[in-house]
């Protein structure tokens, strides 16, 4: 071996094992009781019209997902071999040019998708799902499109700019920038949300406040999200750090919901708040960009690193096809994370009961198969199956039932 | 078809002063003669889809009714002096040139409405919007509607304090009314060429100028269907970006200004700053309004561009125009808001052309460049980089001597 790799060597064994430290951490920062869920027989709960229906409904977007995303990879494995003659229509400097083909690689993907969009939200509006309106749609994914190109012209600078300074180690520089820039939006995300307002319901606000005590959270904001002129789905999320932190709920899951239900809903949203996931999903964001962002390092070496506009279209590619690769593992902790929302807001609601009408109500209202097939379910799915939250509730159930008895 | 300019910018202030109520009569008469001029087009429409040329009795009413609204629109916003004839004869100081009636494609007769609609567009934000519906009383109910109905105020005051038209206000004028004739001739059936929006070739010689703060146009009208489609995409984060350093250069006009009223000369550093962000703007808003293709640098380099704004090294200003520079450049930005919304027209013109034929059509190239040349010499003006007033006509630039 050449000795003057051995520092290079020591160097990235220190980083392969802070990572490894990082992840494990990160995994266990999650606390799950060890739970032999009980596979149930989804007929058990749910019509067979119904899951007839939804399993029509979600195979032909399971579908159109592949398609989607078979595509947008021969889309971006031709521009990688293409897309650097694009350069010619920049008058902007290296990192420009940069910028530019990022933002023309990311451009065609959207044209690309533009028929697998318009078919979904077809099926959707088929399904009585979306009440969106065609033009509409395309037009707002068109126009959004700006704030995104801002979002990847700061990352692409950013890695360009380093790639120019750092060379081959570029990307061990750029992670802890973009760890500060994702704390940064993860700060913002609740003030970036449309069309929210403050909830004006004084006892949804006061069970808020008691759901946070009994759960040991910080108070939150508490906005509710008009989307009913877009979908029939209800939905809530939990975003933001420190004064940022908002539980958001749907006014879809207001209007259609009983109290009760809407009441775990919220003690789940505010687990999450709890738990502290915001900050952790950056964390995890940072452990699953050494990897990608060195690998992206290691395969545009070939045409001059990432310090070239050149490179750039193998760049996309490899990010790409990276995230993909690692949705089924990032879907894991995605699902770890829900399912221990979930467990919490049982400890604080203590009404299984409701927690499986919740589930039924939800799957009924957005189609969702409750038990997906298992490629769809490591692929895709990012909660735990609707099946698997029936069963963690009977779970939580038999739990204080042997509690009683003992 | 041709504009005819041989006005010689003498004016008297007494016609100035009551050249709206003078112009009454001509408007009046105006509209009239332009609803007769609507069934006498249809009818030529009909004639022309049959026999593949107008009349030459129906031409001769539809010529005269045109070159009328000329010598009008001329008379109204301040481009000549001399009241016009009521009859539309030829010999008004800003004249129309119409040839004979030659042979027009019947599909292009057929289809004339739709195929005039975006130089009407164009036409109703030159202007202003009453043109498009009504193009007899737009000047007199818009007020300040459009490039010409600014140019015309800010003319009006000029000439009443100067008692001489402004040369750059005028040929402005004129170069709106040449498009508004041959956008009305085209609609009207009087020629088959499409109104051309050039303002370098509109109005005959062009003066020569070498301002402190000029435009390099080295465009040569490719356009990339690509980054056209995405233009707007495209162009957000420079507008972000534009927005940042605008915030900078806010604070640095103001220290700009300070040090002029005190020492009559901008540091070199606010000059050099001032500067490259007024070149950068102008980068950015020509590659979002299409008047340039290629997708421009962050930093305003000077020479980056096809679409290059030179702005010459600081020189002493006088300290009391200095003093009161926001107030004079009040009308510079006036009309730089008119010319903003042309710009706005010509984009959305210039994407349809340009998606369509990967070419940006010269004239609303360089009345595109006309408009960001103007834009920066008032921005100039405000930043206090030179204390040369904007010149608001076509011209043709070089680069000063030595």
């Amino acid at each position: 071996m050449n000795r003057s790799r051995v520092p290079a060597l020591a160097a990235l064994l220190l980083v392969a094992a802070a990572w490894a430290w990082g992840a494990q951490a990160l995994w266990h920062s999650t606390e799950l009781p060890s739970l032999d869920l009980a596979h149930l027989d989804p007929h058990d709960y749910f019509s067979d019209s119904f899951l007839d229906r939804s399993a029509t409904y979600e195979r032909f977007l399971t579908i159109l997902s592949l398609l989607a995303t078979a595509t947008v990879v021969a889309v971006l494995a031709v521009y990688a071999r293409r897309g650097e003659q694009l350069a010619r229509e920049s008058a902007a400097g290296r990192v420009g040019t940069g910028l530019l083909l990022a933002m023309l690689g990311f451009a065609i993907v959207w044209l690309s998708q533009v028929p697998f969009d318009l078919a979904s939200l077809w099926w959707q509006r088929r399904y009585d799902v979306s009440h969106q309106d065609y033009l509409r749609h395309l037009l707002d994914s068109f126009l959004s499109l700006g704030s995104e190109f801002v979002f990847l012209c700061l990352s692409f600078a950013v890695m360009m700019g380093f790639a120019g300074i750092f060379r081959r180690w570029w990307w061990l520089a750029t992670v802890p920038v973009f760890a500060a820039l994702m704390l940064a939006f993860a700060f913002l995300t609740p003030y970036l949300v449309p069309n929210t307002s403050a909830i004006d319901n004084p006892g949804l606000v006061a069970e808020a406040r008691a759901l946070e005590r009994i759960e040991d959270a910080p108070e939150a904001r508490l906005r509710v999200q008009e989307v009913h002129k877009f979908t029939a789905a209800p939905n809530a999320e939990a975003a933001g750090l420190g004064p940022s932190r908002t539980v958001i709920l749907w006014d879809t899951l207001l209007r259609d919901f009983e109290p009760s239900e809407v009441r775990l809903v919220l003690a789940h949203e505010v687990a999450h708040l709890a738990h502290d996931d915001p900050l952790k999903q950056v964390g995890w964001m940072a452990v699953y960009l050494i990897p990608a962002l060195g690998l992206m390092a290691l395969l545009t070496r070939r045409r001059g690193g990432l310090a070239r506009p050149e490179a750039i279209p193998l760049a996309i590619l490899v990010l790409v096809v990276v995230q993909l690769l690692a949705t089924p593992l990032l879907n894991t902790v995605t699902r770890r994370q829900e399912a221990a929302a979930d467990w919490a807001a049982l400890e604080a609601t203590r009404e299984p009961d409701t927690q499986r009408w919740l589930m039924q109500k939800l799957s009924e209202k957005s189609l969702g198969n409750p038990d997906p097939p298992s490629w769809v379910y490591a692929m895709f799915e990012n909660h735990p199956t609707i099946m698997q939250r029936i069963a963690l509730a009977d779970a939580w159930a038999q739990r204080q039932r042997d509690l009683a008895r003992k | 078809m041709r504009l005819l300019l041989s006005d010689n910018l003498e004016r008297s202030r007494g016609t100035v002063f009551f050249r709206l109520i003078f112009a009454l009569p001509f408007l009046i008469w105006l509209t009239v003669w332009g609803i007769a001029a609507v069934f006498v087009a249809f009818v030529a429409w009909i004639a022309t889809l049959f026999e593949g040329r107008p009349p030459a009795p129906l031409h001769e009413f539809l010529s005269r009714f045109v070159r009328f609204a000329t010598h009008t629109y001329a008379y109204l916003n301040l481009a000549a002096e001399p009241l016009p004839t009521f009859d539309g004869k030829p010999g008004y100081p800003v004249d129309l040139e119409v040839e004979p009636p030659v042979p027009q494609g019947r599909w292009s007769v057929f289809f004339r409405l739709v195929l005039a609609l975006p130089a009407l567009l164009l036409l109703a934000v030159l202007f202003g919007s009453g043109s498009v519906g009504d193009f007899t009383f737009s000047n007199a109910r818009g007020g300040l509607g459009g490039v010409i109905g600014t140019a015309a105020l800010l003319a009006w005051f000029y000439t009443l304090v100067r008692g001489r038209a402004n040369r750059g206000l005028r040929d402005l004028a004129a170069y709106v009314i040449s498009y508004g004739a041959q956008a009305w001739s085209y609609l009207l059936l009087v020629s088959d060429e499409y109104p051309d929006s050039d303002p370098l070739t509109a109005i005959g010689p062009l003066p020569t100028r070498s301002d402190p703060i000029r435009m390099e146009v080295s465009d040569e009208l490719r356009r990339s269907r690509l980054t056209v489609f995405f233009r707007f995409a495209l162009a957000f984060p420079h507008l972000v970006w534009l927005t940042l350093w605008g915030v900078l250069a806010l604070l640095t006009a103001i220290v700009n200004w300070f040090a002029i009223v005190f020492t009559g000369d901008s540091p070199q550093w606010a000059h050099r700053f001032l500067s490259a962000f007024l070149r950068y703007q102008t980068h950015v808003l020509a590659f979002l309004y299409l008047v340039a293709n290629p997708f421009p640098g962050f930093v305003g380099a000077a020479g980056s561009y096809p679409v290059e704004l030179h702005v010459a090294g600081r020189t002493q200003q006088n300290r009391w125009t200095a003093f009161f520079r926001l107030v004079l450049a009040f009308p510079a930005l006036m009309l730089a808001g008119a010319f903003s919304q042309a710009l706005l027209v010509v984009a959305v013109l210039a994407w349809f052309a340009s998606l369509f034929t990967a070419q940006m059509p010269l004239g609303l190239r360089n009345l595109g460049a006309l408009a960001l040349r103007y834009q920066g010499q008032a921005y100039g003006y405000v930043f206090l980089l030179t204390g040369a007033y904007p010149y608001s006509g076509p011209c043709h630039e070089v680069a000063p001597a030595g």
